[in-house]
């Protein structure tokens, strides 16, 4: 039996484990610490961008080191680490399998992340989580910046690690009653996103490779000035990051698809279109990555391509919409938190979807490009669909993981007060993209309209910061002194589950 | 899954036609820039008006089933699942 903290073991046990609930467990306190690490330096940038001119930050070298390390640890610190939790508390379960298929790797997978982070943080590069070339090789300070690459060097082959484990444990472990067309829509998730990062991942890794050896100047791949060519590192860069894009949407949709017919007490209203809209994405996923590079040079045919084969996600993802629409309809649904922040999060899916469109058309993409409303663009889908499907999801297993409840009220608190901080945010850094202001600035002129909308945006992040709050203190105080979960049906909704709690191998 | 199909086909065509018209406003010949722009402008305005009418249909319906199907409707009756091991 499997109750995390209901059951207290010495950290030593847990941290030596490859159980994959212990691994589990170990991925998502990680990925909650990165979060609020992250988030905190979201918040220092939202207060330099208050007013015009130097407010917090003295320079602008240091803004853009904290903005580098924001987006980087959110991305593959939080996310991807927070979604391989999931994944390790459930996906053996719904395969029915003892554990994942390959016990030891998966622990090595997440003990290479500490270290990967470690280089992030420490290093504290300057470069955006890009790191566009020439700048990145010719004048971005070292160690800095070699210690990012490193760092990412070690979070991408932490990242294959774990997909392999998760595609062997699916395709080959599940039970043999089991048909692949009866695998829960969440393990479809990770079976289709682990099939993205294997794909994608090592383009990334080549391409760290030729930054490294263009920074210590044995090569030069993106150094015009040994004839090397910048762009070639953006289709390299973009080729892994594009399909990466739907590596960190997938899963959450493969949580919202376990939440919301559980709420709705009905279950979900069209399966096999939601395993083609998985597969869907995942192809079309890789033939977008140049909408990324408009203002490139590329040309006018290639611009087309791109642009149709971006267009081409619309569908699948308003599949899912729908599906969760449909799921809902008829059903009588339990608005507990997780619930909240799954319907929350598919509002927010739609519209950041329906600023995607406007994005992807290749000629409106040159009003919109490298302004604010790609940053708001961006945001709405990272943190409106990807983190509320992961924090709702969190909500959702904490009675399984820890064997006690959260407390809902301030559960719920913290719902409403993200869901307007995020609206607040983002969708006004749309409409400051739209008056053009730059995104990646320390700075920017006192123009009335940016001010007041930069301070809509700062009120609006400090509002998300301040529920992260009480999100962490619902967090701990719950997890040692709430109420007892029956873990049966801790939400009261019925139908079957698939449990953590269930998994009741010993452990290794 | 007919439907589904029906809707992924209707979904395709209202995008990806709508999207290979605006793409052929963009012009790369010197000279015509600014008329193309005011092309692009005039697009950009008609795909969101369509983005718009779209979200408003789609979020209204959210909000109202948010509203019509929460369990403490006076009308809320319960699935045929509840009670199952569905």
């Amino acid at each position: 039996m499997v109750v995390e903290l209901a059951k207290p073991r010495p950290i030593w046990q847990i941290m030596f484990s490859t159980h994959h609930t212990d691994v589990g467990l170990l991925y998502l306190i990680m990925s909650l610490a990165f979060l609020f690490m992250g988030g905190a330096l979201a918040l220092i940038i939202r207060a330099e961008l208050f007013l015009p001119g130097a407010q917090i930050i003295g320079d602008a070298m240091t803004f853009n080191r904290i903005f580098t390390v924001h987006g980087t640890t959110l991305i593959f610190l939080f996310i991807l680490p927070f979604a391989s939790a999931v994944g390790n508390y459930y996906v053996p379960i719904m395969v029915r399998y003892k554990d994942m298929a390959y016990p030891k790797l998966n622990a090595i997978a997440f003990w290479m992340i500490p270290p990967g982070g470690a280089l992030v943080w420490l290093g504290f590069a300057d470069f955006t989580w890009y790191a566009t070339p020439p700048y990145s090789i010719i004048s971005a300070p070292g160690p800095a910046a070699d210690m990012w690459i490193f760092g990412l060097k070690i979070l991408g082959i932490s990242s294959v690690l774990g997909a392999i484990n998760f595609v062997v444990t699916i395709l080959k472990c599940k039970h043999p009653d089991m048909s692949i067309g009866q695998v829960p829509l969440l393990a479809w998730s990770y079976l289709t996103s682990s099939l993205i990062i294997l794909v994608a991942i090592p383009t990334f890794a080549a391409a760290l490779l030729m930054l490294l050896t263009d920074r210590l100047g044995v090569s030069g791949f993106f150094n015009p000035a040994m004839g090397g060519d910048p762009i070639a590192y953006q289709h390299l860069f973009w080729f892994t990051f594009h399909p990466e894009v739907y590596v960190l949407v997938i899963p959450a949709i493969g949580m919202m698809y376990e939440i919301i017919p559980r709420f709705s007490r009905k279950p979900i209203y069209s399966y096999n279109s939601g395993i083609f809209a998985f597969v869907l994405l995942a192809i079309v996923g890789f033939s977008s990555w140049a909408h990324h590079m408009y203002a490139s040079g590329m040309s006018f045919t290639e611009k087309t391509v791109f642009m149709v084969g971006t267009l081409a996600a619309v569908p699948a993802s308003a599949m899912h919409v729908y599906n969760f629409i449909a799921t809902m309809w008829n059903g009588r649904i339990k608005f507990s938190t997780p619930m909240m922040w799954a319907v929350g999060g598919i509002a927010l899916f739609f519209s950041a979807g329906a600023g995607g469109v406007a994005n992807a058309a290749m000629p409106l993409d040159f009003s919109t490009h490298d302004s604010y409303w790609v940053v708001g663009h961006f945001h709405l889908f990272v943190m409106g669909t990807i983190a509320f499907g992961s924090i709702g999801f969190l909500y959702y297993m904490f009675p399984y993981v820890t064997g006690r409840m959260y407390n809902e009220t301030m559960g719920k608190v913290h719902f409403v007060m993200s869901f307007i901080g995020t609206v607040l945010v983002f969708f006004t850094q749309h409409i400051l993209g739209l008056y053009g202001m730059p995104r990646r600035v320390f700075d920017y002129p006192p123009i009335p309209e940016w001010i007041a909308m930069n301070q809509i945006a700062s009120v609006g992040a400090m509002i998300i910061g301040v529920s992260m709050v009480l999100f962490l203190i619902n967090m701990i105080y719950s997890s040692g002194k709430g109420k007892l979960a029956d873990t049966d049906d801790p939400f009261g909704v019925g139908g079957k589950y698939y449990y953590p709690f269930e998994a009741k191998n010993p452990h290794h | 899954m007919k439907g589904i199909i029906v809707l992924f086909l209707a979904l395709v065509v209202l995008v990806i036609v709508p999207a290979v018209d605006l793409a052929f406003a963009a012009g790369d010949e010197p000279g015509e820039y600014v008329d193309r722009r005011v092309i692009i402008w005039n697009l950009f305005f008609r795909l969101m008006t369509v983005a718009f009418v779209v979200g408003a249909v789609v979020s209204g319906t959210i909000i109202w089933q948010v509203w019509r199907f929460r369990e403490s409707h006076p009308k809320a009756k319960p699935t045929p699942y509840e009670g199952t091991d569905w």
